[in-house]
């Protein structure tokens, strides 16, 4: 339509009044005089022509005055032909001939008159209509243009968003407020098996089953995309899905609620074929159990076999053997702490601990592992004080990660302190908050040292040398520990004066977090 | 009948760790059964004329693991009631939950136990057993 329109435009004003030689297209001075002349050259010739053929037949004819006449009346005729093709032409042609064409002056100036008035109106309402037509023109090539650009803006627009759905590597779905799809992009398509055009109209829930990981389908109100649009937040989540025909593909997906003007008008599902991240991750944890038990097997035969050396089982040793004795013992007892923390540190790195908050006596946990260290701190005639809060009530926290912080945290007091030293715990509420301190007055840790103690098998300059047992471990897990379970960790310290180690933990909770180990196992 | 000396039947696959820990029971006083793989202690057990007070297992054996052999145990009446104890070296939150759910007395780490605080923990469930008998 759009080009037809742009033909019909007229283009220039010839298009509009019909072509006409006479008025509009004036020819030059010089060649009207030729034409004139020329004219004039065929009258004068037809005429010399018509008289002399009339002198031969008169000559030859004897009727001479009958003739005669004839030939005049020609002449006559030929005359006012002659006159009448000078007067049609313009004036041009009065100027330049003489003779017959000398017509009254005034004849000539009332046909001028006429012609250039005629010529005037003629020429002003060609430019008003030319000026008209113009603006309309324009008016309507803009308009047209302004459509054209939007039209073109939006197909770019439609281009782009296609485009980049389709090479988004996520699977996205939009939906209506019911979960029917209207957007299905590519990699949709491709990780469930159904098309766009297939899938569109139909609903969500349906055409896409989920499934936990125990192989129970997942019943449609526990579904992500209907959480968001009940709930109206966003939801994050791990599921199987079901593709159309068989297979499955393990997804992660975040379904978000689309909210206008307060209201949810649909939503929109994203999600990511993981299925490859699991398959890696299962055996990542099925290497480091394999490793984990081929580690502990020689160091547990070392362990038993120099216990039954010591204890004289199979024979007594002199003093300098079971000195040995107790030397390979010692470091096979590091090997062993070493090998369960890089365990350990590897299994909370890759998100696999429990968290399993049960309602805890913090009182009764701390003496326990108080219990624990006095044999390493009486050894070194150190002095350990314990100062809990009366009042604390039960605390929901998982009783085997937080003792392993305090063990740690306890561990490292008695280590880094010298003989005699005094120790000291301290766990207090405070707002929502259970602080816990645990200080020391042993080497303490140097300023530059300060950003690094945290760090996975840091071990202080100023230790190293004195304590050649610790791993450079525990700190590194003790923080991993407070900080997944939404509290914060922080000390202070001065060398050769002591350390004070403070951690927070929410009064409200850990977060319970489905994993599959626990420490230690 | 109370037996003149305890009996335990150690499933081990480690040789190194079935000497250790019979020659311990030994220097206790407790006569040792040792067993190097699950299926020589199943048919053990199932032929022998007097049961064990006690089976010491290890989860990780060459030819089963240790919830293969409890299910095994569980098919001889008699068997099935003999205390189990697992000593291993793999413990995973999984294995000792079904381990125990499936009849195990406990379920203990090596590497975190000297060999005279695992006698102590075994002499009790014989002790137990006995009484229960």
């Amino acid at each position: 339509m759009d080009s037809q329109n742009s033909q019909s435009v007229p283009q220039s004003i010839d298009q509009i009044l019909p072509q006409s030689n006479s008025y509009v297209n004036s020819p030059s001075p010089g060649k009207i005089s030729m034409k004139i002349k020329y004219k004039q050259l065929i009258i004068v010739g037809f005429s010399v022509l018509t008289v002399g053929l009339l002198s031969i037949f008169l000559y030859f004819s004897e009727k001479t005055v009958a003739y005669l006449l004839v030939g005049l009346i020609v002449a006559l005729v030929l005359v006012v032909v002659e006159t009448i093709l000078l007067l049609l032409n313009s004036k041009v042609g009065v100027q330049t001939r003489d003779g017959i064409s000398q017509l009254p002056k005034s004849f000539d100036e009332a046909t001028e008159k006429l012609k250039a008035s005629y010529f005037e109106d003629l020429e002003k309402k060609v430019s008003e209509k030319t000026k008209a037509l113009t603006q309309r023109i324009e008016e309507l090539n803009s308009e047209q243009h302004i459509n054209k650009e939007a039209e073109e803006k939006a197909l770019i627009e439609e281009a782009k968003e296609e485009a980049t759905l389709t090479s988004i590597g996520e699977g996205v779905v939009v939906t209506d407020p019911q979960g029917k799809i209207l957007v299905f992009n590519q990699a949709a398509e491709l990780m469930t098996n159904w098309t766009a055009s297939e899938a569109v109209g139909r609903f969500w829930f349906e055409t896409v089953p989920a499934m936990d990981e125990k192989g129970y389908l997942i019943p449609r109100i526990d579904r992500d995309m209907y959480k968001a649009l009940t709930i109206g937040k966003k939801v994050f989540s791990e599921s199987i899905y079901l593709k159309r025909g068989s297979g499955k593909i393990t997804a992660a997906n975040t379904a978000a609620p689309i909210i206008l003007k307060g209201q949810v008008i649909g939503a929109v599902q994203v999600f990511r074929d993981i299925s490859h991240e699991k398959e890696i991750d299962r055996m990542k944890t099925e290497f480091i159990s394999l490793a984990s038990h081929q580690l502990r097997t020689p160091l547990s035969a070392i362990k038993w076999f120099c216990e039954m050396l010591i204890n004289g089982d199979a024979g007594e040793l002199n003093p300098e053997q079971k000195e040995y004795a107790q030397n390979v013992s010692d470091s096979n007892e590091r090997m062993i702490s070493l090998v369960n923390s890089l365990l350990n540190i590897s299994r909370i790195e890759s998100g696999r601990i429990i968290i399993d908050p049960k309602p805890t006596n913090i009182n009764k946990l701390i003496s326990e592992v108080i219990n624990e260290i006095k044999v390493k701190s009486d050894a070194k005639k150190q002095q350990i004080s314990v100062s809990v809060d009366s009042d604390l009530p039960l605390v929901n926290i998982d009783p085997q990660l937080i003792r392993e912080v305090y063990v740690n945290l306890l561990t490292n007091s008695s280590r880094y302190t010298p003989d005699g030293g005094e120790i000291s715990v301290v766990i207090y509420k405070k707002d929502d908050e259970l602080i816990s301190q645990v200080s020391d007055n042993g080497y303490g840790i140097p300023k530059k040292d300060y950003d690094k103690i945290f760090q996975k098998f840091y071990r202080g300059d100023n230790i190293i040398k004195i304590e050649s047992d610790g791993n450079g471990l525990g700190l590194y897990l003790v923080k991993a520990i407070i900080e997944s379970s939404g509290g914060k960790i922080w000390f202070e310290s001065t060398e050769e004066k002591g350390t004070s180690f403070y951690f927070s933990l929410p009064l409200s909770g850990m977060q319970a977090k489905k994993g599959e180990v626990t420490l230690s196992s | 009948m109370s037996k003149q000396k305890p009996t335990v039947m150690v499933v081990e696959d480690e040789s190194l760790m079935l000497q250790a820990i019979s020659k311990k029971l030994e220097l206790n006083g407790i006569s040792a059964i040792s067993c190097s793989s699950g299926k020589q202690a199943v048919d053990y057990l199932n032929n022998i004329s007097e049961l064990p007070d006690a089976i010491w297992l290890d989860y990780q054996l060459k030819d089963m693991d240790g919830l293969e052999f409890m299910r095994q145990l569980k098919k001889n009446e008699k068997c099935a009631q003999i205390p189990v104890i697992v000593v291993s070296n793999s413990a995973s939150e999984d294995k000792v939950h079904s381990m125990l759910a499936l009849g195990a007395k406990q379920y203990l780490l090596k590497a975190g136990y000297r060999l005279d605080e695992l006698i102590p923990i075994m002499k009790q469930f014989i002790s137990e057993n006995n009484t229960q008998a």
